[in-house]
C-alpha cells in the first residue's frame, strides 16, 4: 500500500478515506431516501465485485460500499455510470453538466462529480404514510437540481410533517411539509377528537368552546394535520394548497450542535425552491468564492443571519401567507462556558476577503 | 322507455332540469380526505353532469341531503323559539340502489317510529324525488345483496352515468319532457345481482341468547381495535342518531340556534346523563350496541330486516380496518355456539 | 304546516321550592295536563333541553323537583319566580293506573325517584277509595337529602309508611337500604291482587327488582321508572334507545319482565 493517494480529489469524488490504508467507501446519493428497487441489483454488484461483500445504509440516506480498494476506483466510476444517469438525470432532472449553476461538462465514466451538496434526504411522506402532507419525493427530487452537482456544502432533510422523522430541525435547511387546515363547521359533531388529539399529540391549539365546536388558536398551529387525521366527519380538511416551513441552520458536530431555528412558515414550493437557488449564490459570497469543504450552517454564523437573509430572499416573492424569521436566535450546546470568545485575529468570517480558519 | 344523451347533451340536461329542482348527488372535493392528496367525496347540489362522481362510492351517504349532519331547529332570544323554516325547492336526489333503500329506514325513523312525526325530515322529505344510478358493481366491502338492498323501484328517472354521457330510463311521466328532444334507446337501469361479499346476520330467538350474545367474549376484541371516533356512523347510510345544541351567536349571546347534530353511539358519552356514568363505557361496549341495534333490535322493533343496505362506507371509513361485514359473521358464529351451549336448534 | 312537536313554549314559574339543599322544586304555570309518571323536556335557551318528570300537577301548573347535576338543571337553578322556563311535551307512558286501580299499592324509591312517583301518591292519598291500601317504602342517603317532607308526614296518615336513611340516624327514619325492609310488606295478605312501583337509581332498581322475585313477588306485578338520556323525547334521536325498546315512546315506566332484560 504505498499508493500516492489525493484524498480530498477522491473525497470530492464521493469516495471516503478507510483506516484501512488504499480502501475507500463509495457514498452513492438516493435522493430524498428512494430509488428504484432494480438498483439493489447495482449495489449488490458494486458491493459484491468491489467491496467487501456488505453495503452500509449511510446516515444521509446514501447507499455506502466499505472495502473499495484505490485501484478499483476507476471501474466502479465507469459502472455507476447507469445509477448515475438513472438516478439523478431521469429520476431527479438533475444538470449533470454544471457545477453550482455554472456550467462545466461531467465525464460520465468519472463518477459523482461532487460531494459538497450533501444527500437530501426524506421521509417515506404522504405516497405512503398516514401523517405525511406533501409528497416529500418529489420535493427532495427538485431540491436536488438546484444543489447538486456543487462543491458548497448543505445538508437538507425534507420531512412529510411537523413529527419531522427525518430531522429537519437538525439539519442547515430543513423543509417541512405543513398543512394550512380548513373548518367547516356544518360537519363537524362536536366529539371532541380533534381537541384531544392536538392536546395529547400537537401543539395544544384547540380546546372546545361553548357551542360545542372547537376553537383554534390559529397562531401556534403547526400545520401538522393530525385534527383532519382524527376527525371522522371530514369537519377539517387540509387546504389542498401545500406549504411547507423552513427550518435553519440545524446541526449536530463536535463543536457547537444545535436545533435549527424557523425561518420561513407557510411557504409555497416555488418560494422554497426560490430561496435554495440561491443559496449558490450565498455559498460562493461567503466563501470569496473559493468553494471549500465548509458546513452551510457555519457560513450562516459568519455570515450573519441578516445578510444571509438578505442573500437567500433575493428575486424570491414571497406568497401572502408566507412569514420570515425576523431575528435569529439559535441556541447551541455550550459544551465550553465562553467558547464564542476568542483573539479577533481568530474570528471567523464570511465574505470578501474572509478567514476560515485554516479548516 | 329510454334515451342516449352525449356529455353536451347531459349537461343541458342538468342544467334544464335545475331550474325547477336542486339536484344532489354525489361530488368529489379533492385533496379533502383524511390523509394528504386524498380525497372526499359527499353528497352536493349540483347543476351539471361534469359534476357527477359515478366512478366511486361517496365517502359519505346520500342521507346528509335529508338529514344534515347540522341543521337548525329553532332560532332563539330569551323569550322565545322561532322554528327555522328553510325555504326549500324541489329536490331531485341522485344514488344508487343501496342509498335510495338506506332512505327508507331513516324514513322509518324519523317518521314512522313513536307518535310524532319529525317535521324537519318530513318538510325536506316531501320535497324530495330519487334519481336511481346505475351501480357498477360496487367494491369489496359492498354487501347490498345481502341486505336485499341491491333493488329498488322508489326513483322517478334512471341514469346509467359514463364518460360519454348518460343512458336514461325513463320512469315517471313528469319528467318525459325533459328527454324527448333526445335520442331514443331501450335502456333499463341493471341492479347489481351479486356482490363478493356475503354477509349472513344471525338470528337471534330469544332474550337469553341475546343478553348472553351481550356478554359474549367476542366484543373484548373491539376494546383493543376500535378507536370509538364514530367515523363508521358518519359513514352509515342509515344511523338517524343526533344530538340537541344550543349554539349562540358570539356577538349576541342572548340570540342564538338550537340546532340538531348527527350523533356517534360510538363516540364516548352518547348514553351519559348529567352527572351520572356512562352506561357503555367501553369500545366493545359501543360496537356491541351499533352492531345489535343494526342486525337484531331494528328488526325485532319494526319486522323489516336489517338496519343496513350492505353499502360498505363503515368499512371504507374505518381508520382502524374494522370490517362491519367480518363483525357479523363472527356474531353468527357466536349465535350459533350461544344456540349450541343453551341446547337450543339453530 | 307541519306540526312541529319540538317546538318549545314559554312558561312562568310561580314558586320555587328548596325541598333540601339540593333538591328545588320549580312550580311553572301550564293548562298542559299530564299523566302520572310521564315527562316533559325542559328548555331554557342557550343551555339546551333535558327531560324531567312531573312531580305534581295541579289547575294550571306543573311541579318539576330536581337537582342541578347539568348544564340544563344547573342553569334552571338560577331561575326565580316570574322568569321563564321552555316546555314540551309530555312524553312517555306514566305509570299503569288501570292496573294499580283497586289493589294493594307498594311504592319503593330511592332518592328524587319519589319525584316520578309523588303526583300518584297525592292523587291516591285524596282518593284512597280508588286503592285498598299503600304501602310506602322512600329511602334517602342522608338527612341532607330528604325530600318532599311535608308529603312524607301527610302521608304517614293514610299510607304504611317505612322511612329510611341509607347511613344516617334520624327520628321518624330507619337505617339501611330500602332493600332491607322489602320482606316486611306483607305480601301475604296481597294474593295476586297487588301492584309495586320501584324507581330510583340505577343500581337501587335492579336490587330491589332481585329483593322483590326473593319475596315472591311476580314479575308481572313490578313496574318500574327508568331514566336515559335524551334529545328529542320522540323517538328520533336514538340516545334511549336500549334493543327494541324507546325509553322515551315505550317507558319510561316498564314492567319487570321487560325491565330486567334491559341492558344497555
Amino acid at each position: 500500500m504505498n499508493n500516492d493517494i489525493n484524498v480530498k480529489a477522491l473525497q470530492r469524488n464521493c469516495f471516503r478515506q478507510s483506516k484501512v490504508p488504499g480502501e475507500f467507501m463509495l457514498q452513492m446519493r438516493v435522493p430524498g431516501g428512494v430509488i428504484p428497487a432494480k438498483y439493489l441489483e447495482v449495489a449488490t454488484h458494486i458491493a459484491e465485485t468491489w467491496g467487501d461483500g456488505n453495503f452500509h445504509i449511510g446516515t444521509r440516506q446514501t447507499l455506502d460500499f466499505p472495502g473499495i480498494k484505490y485501484e478499483s476506483i476507476p471501474a466502479v466510476n465507469a459502472y455507476i455510470q447507469e445509477y448515475i444517469e438513472g438516478v439523478e438525470t431521469e429520476l431527479s432532472g438533475v444538470d449533470m453538466n454544471q457545477i453550482a449553476h455554472e456550467p462545466h461538462e461531467w465525464d460520465p465514466k468519472s463518477g459523482y462529480p461532487t460531494i459538497g451538496a450533501r444527500n437530501v434526504t426524506a421521509c417515506i411522506g404522504n405516497v405512503h404514510c398516514i401523517c405525511g402532507n406533501i409528497n416529500t419525493q418529489e420535493m427532495a427530487r427538485k431540491v436536488e437540481q438546484l444543489i447538486f452537482p456543487s462543491n458548497y456544502h448543505i445538508k437538507v432533510n425534507v420531512a412529510g410533517c411537523p413529527n419531522d422523522c427525518i430531522k429537519a430541525n437538525m439539519c442547515d435547511f430543513g423543509i417541512i411539509g405543513v398543512a394550512k387546515i380548513d373548518f367547516h363547521p356544518d360537519r363537524c359533531i362536536g366529539c371532541g377528537a380533534c381537541v384531544r388529539q392536538c392536546k395529547a399529540a400537537s401543539t395544544r391549539v384547540l380546546m372546545s368552546g361553548p357551542n360545542g365546536l372547537p376553537i383554534k388558536d390559529d397562531c401556534c398551529c403547526v400545520g401538522c394535520g393530525e385534527c383532519v387525521r382524527v376527525c371522522p366527519a371530514s369537519a377539517w380538511t387540509r387546504n389542498p394548497k401545500k406549504f411547507y416551513r423552513v427550518i435553519l441552520g440545524g446541526r449536530t458536530g463536535r463543536q457547537t450542535p444545535r436545533a435549527g431555528k424557523m425561518f420561513l412558515n407557510w411557504a409555497t414550493e416555488e418560494v422554497v425552491l426560490g430561496v435554495l437557488k440561491n443559496w449558490q449564490k450565498f455559498s460562493a459570497w461567503a466563501l470569496d468564492y473559493k468553494p471549500v469543504y465548509l458546513h452551510g450552517g457555519h457560513l450562516i454564523d459568519r455570515a450573519g443571519y441578516h445578510k444571509f437573509k438578505e442573500i437567500i430572499l433575493e428575486g424570491v416573492e414571497l406568497n401572502p401567507e408566507c412569514q420570515v424569521a425576523e431575528q435569529m436566535f439559535w441556541a447551541e450546546t455550550e459544551w465550553r462556558s465562553n467558547f464564542n470568545v476568542k483573539f479577533p485575529e481568530d474570528h471567523l468570517t464570511a465574505g470578501p476577503g474572509s478567514n476560515n480558519g485554516g479548516h | 322507455m329510454g334515451y342516449r344523451l352525449n356529455k353536451e347533451q347531459s349537461n343541458a340536461l342538468f342544467a334544464k332540469l335545475s331550474e325547477k329542482y336542486d339536484i344532489y348527488a354525489p361530488k368529489r372535493f379533492p385533496k379533502q380526505g383524511r390523509y394528504s392528496d386524498t380525497d372526499v367525496i359527499k353528497y352536493d347540489k349540483v347543476t351539471s353532469f361534469d359534476e357527477v362522481e359515478y366512478t366511486e362510492k361517496s365517502t359519505y351517504p346520500m342521507k346528509e341531503v335529508l338529514n344534515p349532519v347540522h341543521q337548525t331547529l329553532f332560532y332563539f332570544n330569551d323569550e322565545d323559539y322561532h322554528e327555522a323554516v328553510k325555504n326549500l325547492r324541489p329536490m331531485l336526489i341522485i344514488g344508487r340502489a343501496c342509498d335510495i333503500n338506506a332512505q327508507k329506514i331513516q324514513e322509518r325513523i324519523f317518521l314512522g317510529n313513536g307518535f310524532h312525526e319529525d317535521a324537519y325530515y318530513r318538510r325536506r322529505h316531501d320535497m324530495a324525488k330519487f334519481v336511481l344510478m346505475e351501480c357498477n358493481g360496487g367494491t369489496d366491502t359492498c354487501f347490498c345483496v345481502s341486505m336485499n338492498a341491491n333493488k329498488t323501484d322508489d326513483y322517478v328517472f334512471g341514469l346509467k352515468f359514463s364518460e360519454n354521457g348518460l343512458e336514461i330510463e325513463s320512469k315517471d311521466a313528469e319528467f318525459e319532457p325533459y328527454f324527448s328532444e333526445y335520442e331514443k334507446e331501450d335502456f333499463k337501469v341493471k341492479f347489481v345481482e351479486d356482490n363478493q361479499l356475503t354477509v349472513t346476520p344471525p338470528v337471534i330467538p330469544d332474550k337469553e341468547v341475546l343478553n348472553a350474545l351481550k356478554k359474549h367474549p367476542m366484543w373484548k376484541e373491539y376494546d383493543a381495535r376500535c378507536i370509538s371516533c364514530g367515523a363508521c356512523t358518519m359513514a352509515c347510510s342509515t344511523c338517524t342518531c343526533f344530538t340537541t345544541r344550543d349554539v349562540v351567536y358570539t356577538e349576541n349571546a342572548d340570540n342564538g340556534e338550537r340546532r340538531r347534530v348527527s350523533a356517534s353511539c360510538q363516540v364516548a358519552g352518547f348514553d351519559q346523563m348529567a352527572g351520572q356514568r356512562e352506561m357503555r363505557p367501553t369500545a366493545g361496549d359501543r360496537m356491541r350496541y351499533k352492531v345489535l341495534h343494526k342486525f337484531h333490535a331494528y328488526d325485532a322493533r319494526f319486522h323489516e330486516g336489517p338496519m343496513c343496505v350492505g353499502c360498505g362506507r363503515c368499512t371504507d371509513h374505518c381508520p382502524q380496518f374494522i370490517a362491519l361485514s367480518a363483525t357479523v359473521n363472527k356474531m353468527s358464529k357466536a349465535v350459533e355456539e350461544i344456540m349450541k351451549e343453551q341446547g337450543k336448534e339453530c | 304546516m307541519i306540526r312541529n312537536e319540538l317546538q318549545p313554549a314559554a312558561c312562568r314559574i310561580l314558586s320555587v321550592k328548596h325541598e333540601s339543599v339540593h333538591e328545588w322544586t320549580f312550580r311553572v304555570a301550564t293548562d298542559i295536563k299530564v299523566s302520572h309518571g310521564q315527562f316533559m323536556q325542559l328548555s331554557i335557551p342557550r343551555v339546551g333541553e333535558a327531560p324531567i318528570s312531573v312531580s305534581m300537577q295541579g289547575d294550571g301548573w306543573l311541579e318539576f323537583t330536581l337537582r342541578p347535576v347539568g348544564k340544563v338543571t344547573n342553569e334552571i337553578f338560577e331561575k326565580k319566580a316570574g322568569e321563564y322556563l321552555f316546555l314540551r311535551g309530555p312524553y312517555g307512558n306514566g305509570w299503569p293506573k288501570h292496573r294499580i286501580d283497586g289493589k294493594h299499592l307498594v311504592v319503593i324509591t330511592g332518592g328524587t325517584g319519589l319525584a316520578p312517583v309523588r303526583s300518584l301518591l297525592n292523587h291516591y292519598y285524596d282518593h284512597m277509595d280508588e286503592i285498598k291500601d299503600i304501602h310506602l317504602i322512600s329511602g334517602f342517603k342522608n338527612d341532607e337529602s330528604i325530600v318532599f317532607t311535608e308529603d312524607l308526614a301527610k302521608w304517614k296518615e293514610k299510607f304504611t309508611t317505612i322511612y329510611a336513611l341509607d347511613n344516617d340516624q334520624k327520628e321518624g327514619f330507619r337505617t339501611g337500604m330500602v332493600t332491607a325492609f322489602v320482606s316486611e310488606i306483607p305480601w301475604k295478605d296481597f294474593g295476586e291482587d297487588y301492584t309495586v312501583l320501584v324507581v330510583g337509581p340505577p343500581p337501587m332498581m335492579k336490587f330491589t327488582g332481585l329483593e322483590l322475585l326473593k319475596n315472591g313477588v311476580k314479575e308481572e306485578n313490578i313496574w318500574m321508572s327508568f331514566e336515559r338520556k335524551m334529545s328529542c323525547a320522540i323517538g328520533k334521536c336514538g340516545h334511549c334507545r336500549i334493543d327494541e325498546v324507546y325509553v322515551c315512546l315505550d317507558g319510561p315506566v316498564f314492567m319487570y319482565t321487560v325491565a330486567k332484560d334491559l341492558v344497555d
